[in-house]
């Protein structure tokens, strides 16, 4: 029994970064840009969805939406602060300024006005506390990365949006001389970031609480499942952050607390090593 | 008319005038300057705001009564936001362009642990309010006071508690892996085996990690019969009492002033699983068995409740009344020491002894050339985490 809540608890954390690789993804496929602020967008969700239900008595539907709003506003205003003018201008890796900008900015105006100390996340549905591994707070963000993933298939497979995503990814100076308008397409992306970010954050609230200093955590967590995963596959995105989380949490229960980050990295270092790509990365083949 | 001036006459005289003329003279001299480190931004920014409310309030009284010796006190504010890195810069920026005269702060040991060597290189008196031990040497620091008590005071606080009045020996210890948890765990489990006692399950957790049941299920299975954690983060903790109420495990947890923060409250499954905590805490900010506070404590509450917004205290008072007092610690400095001279301040410093202000009470302050820990452990309290009302709680059972 113990150690069925070593696994539930590292698969719930473990979904968080799945999220954050999944949202890392949608930007990546579209601006071959890695934002740093991509873990605050579920701290957003997090905070706000405490504030929209918790503070203000929305019901948990509506502050759910309204909360995906925010993250979609988020998703944006990176796109339009952080990326659209760095990347129109220079080929330089000047995003990685950018996004470090903005990941600042927003988690400090956090701070000031929700302040520095967690805050409770609302109980989502009617449960007693004492579910042991039932309870709502380890299986809704499990729940929410499985919606996610089924929902980008079927975007990817079957919308033309979709495709005109993939396209975008595969080839952006090919898809822009076939039409399409790839400023657009990459704008969505990074909106859809912000839905799964801000759901992820959402989903996991009652797991982490309401706290601005979350984003930098789940940036760095989200980025080593994605790079074990592989970079731009969401099924990878998803076993790495499975991978990282159970880690994790077995690194605490066998050995401590102090050993978590240097086991975490050190799974990041070992993949790389063996499959520079991630598990289910595609190789990089130069033509020459 | 004549005035007949004798000699005795004459020299009063002129020792009115050579006093009436002196007085213009040393107000005159510059304000003292009072650097403030202080992480009013950032992570563990409650207790430093709350520090402010002491230091800000101290300062506009002592200048509205005429300042020390004449001199007003000029306090510059710098935000550290818990940044080491940016604690350092403005050490740097206040010593060496500012040239205070007094530092305080900053608020978080791990900062303290980089600012003290630079301070103590600039030759200004340093008012410490970090607990970590090697905060103060007076050989490596000879400029450096310790306000706060230290943290070896509040672990010796909290085993007494644990071994002599609740009867426990089987001791749970859960510590955060930051450098103030992992210091801490140590210390406890070496000052328990002083006393004989090993505990039985020792563990260190990340500060944010999200969830206790696994250490709460192996602290368990190992037979403790109490808790004790070691740890400022309030997630951690309230994840801690949140574990033991959803196992239904009703064993005391005995530690960190931080179990009885009242961010911590908010955070719990239930209101009930606040029962059965202890923190270490102070006389100053304990009723006593009539609902009484001591009366410096009164008569600061008092003064600062119009300053503080709808006059309410929604804050572990004793965070301001430490923030008080180190103002209070410079002026008593400043009016022994007949100067700001460092070399004088150390002095004068050194040879006070219980000096009562309203953190330290009702024992007070002693500083001596071979200590520079002021505070005295028997100002310490051992309070009931769940009983805030006005920042201040109820003395633990005894």
């Amino acid at each position: 029994m113990p150690l069925l809540t070593v696994i539930v608890s590292g698969l719930a954390i473990g979904a968080v970064y799945a999220a954050t690789a999944l949202a890392f993804n949608a930007m990546f496929s579209t601006s071959k840009v890695l934002s740093v602020a991509t873990g605050h967008i579920s701290m957003l969700g997090g905070v706000f969805g405490a504030y929209f239900i918790a503070s203000l008595g929305l019901p948990s539907i509506v502050g759910f939406v309204a909360t995906l709003v925010i993250g979609v506003l988020f998703g944006l205003a990176t796109e339009v602060v952080a990326i659209r003018r760095v990347l129109n201008r220079s080929d330089q890796h000047l995003w990685l300024l950018s996004t470090l900008a903005i990941a600042i900015m927003v988690q400090q105006s956090i701070g000031l006005w929700w302040g520095t100390e967690p805050r409770p996340f609302p109980r989502l549905f009617p449960q007693p506390f004492g579910a042991g591994v039932l309870d709502q707070k380890y299986w809704l963000p499990i729940i929410a990365v499985g919606v996610m993933v089924l929902a980008l298939e079927l975007f990817y497979r079957k919308t033309l949006f979709g495709k005109l995503f993939i396209a975008v990814s595969e080839d952006l100076f090919a898809a822009r001389a076939r039409g399409i308008p790839v400023h657009r397409v990459r704008a969505f992306s990074y909106a859809l970031a912000g839905v799964i970010g801000a759901m992820a954050g959402f989903a996991a609230g009652q797991l982490t609480f309401a706290y601005f200093a979350l984003g930098l955590t789940l940036t760095l967590n989200g980025f080593i499942a994605v790079a074990v995963g592989g970079l731009g596959s969401n099924r990878g995105a998803v076993v790495g952050g499975a991978a990282l989380g159970l880690l994790s949490a077995f690194a605490s229960y066998f050995v401590g607390g102090q050993y978590q980050n240097t086991i975490a990295v050190g799974l990041l270092m070992l993949v790389l090593l063996i499959k520079p790509e991630g598990l289910f990365g595609a190789k990089t083949v130069r033509a020459v | 008319m004549t005035i007949k001036l004798t000699r005795r006459g004459f020299i009063k005289a002129s020792a009115l005038t050579a006093g009436a003329m002196a007085v213009p003279a040393f107000a005159a001299e510059r304000p003292i300057r009072i650097g403030w480190l202080s992480s009013l931004t950032g992570p563990l920014s409650s207790a430093a705001i709350a520090e402010n409310h002491g230091v800000q309030f101290a300062v506009n009284q002592i200048n509205a009564a005429g300042g020390v010796g004449g001199r007003k006190l000029d306090l510059l504010t710098r935000d550290t936001q818990g940044d080491p890195t940016k604690a350092v810069n403005f050490a740097q920026q206040l010593a060496f362009s500012e040239k205070v005269d007094f530092v305080i702060g900053p608020v978080n040991s791990g900062e303290s642990l980089a600012t003290v060597p630079i301070l103590a290189h600039a030759n200004i008196p340093n008012i410490i309010i970090g607990t970590v031990d090697k905060l103060t040497n007076p050989a490596k620091y000879p400029l450096a006071f310790r306000a706060i008590n230290t943290n070896t005071q509040w672990i010796e606080g909290t085993n007494h508690y644990t071994l002599d009045v609740l009867k426990k020996t089987k001791i749970a210890i859960i510590g955060d892996t930051t450098g103030y948890g992992t210091s801490t765990v140590d210390s406890a489990k070496r000052l328990l085996s002083k006393q004989g006692v090993t505990p039985v399950y020792t563990t260190l957790v990340k500060p944010n990690q999200t969830d206790l049941s696994d250490e709460m299920n192996k602290a368990q299975s190992a037979g403790a019969n109490v808790l004790m954690p070691w740890s400022a983060a309030t997630g951690l903790l309230a994840r801690i009492l949140n574990a033991r109420g959803n196992m239904g495990w009703d064993i005391p947890i005995v530690g960190h002033p931080a179990l009885m923060g009242l961010d911590i409250q908010h955070l719990l499954n239930k209101p009930s699983y606040w029962d059965n905590t202890y923190a270490i805490g102070y006389k100053c900010t304990t009723f006593d068995k009539n609902g009484n506070l001591p009366a410096g404590t009164q008569r600061l509450m008092k003064a600062i409740r119009p300053k503080l917004k709808g006059g309410k205290i929604d804050f572990t008072f004793w965070w301001v009344a430490l923030g008080y007092d180190t103002v209070q610690i410079i002026k008593h400095a400043v009016e022994k020491a007949g100067s700001t001279d460092a070399g004088k301040i150390k002095t004068g410093l050194e040879n006070t002894s219980d000096l009562k202000e309203v953190y330290a009470a009702p024992h007070g302050y002693t500083w001596t050339p071979h200590d520079h820990n002021g505070f005295p452990t028997s100002d310490l309290a051992m309070d009931v985490a769940d009983t805030f009302k006005e920042g201040s709680f109820q003395r633990a059972p005894r």
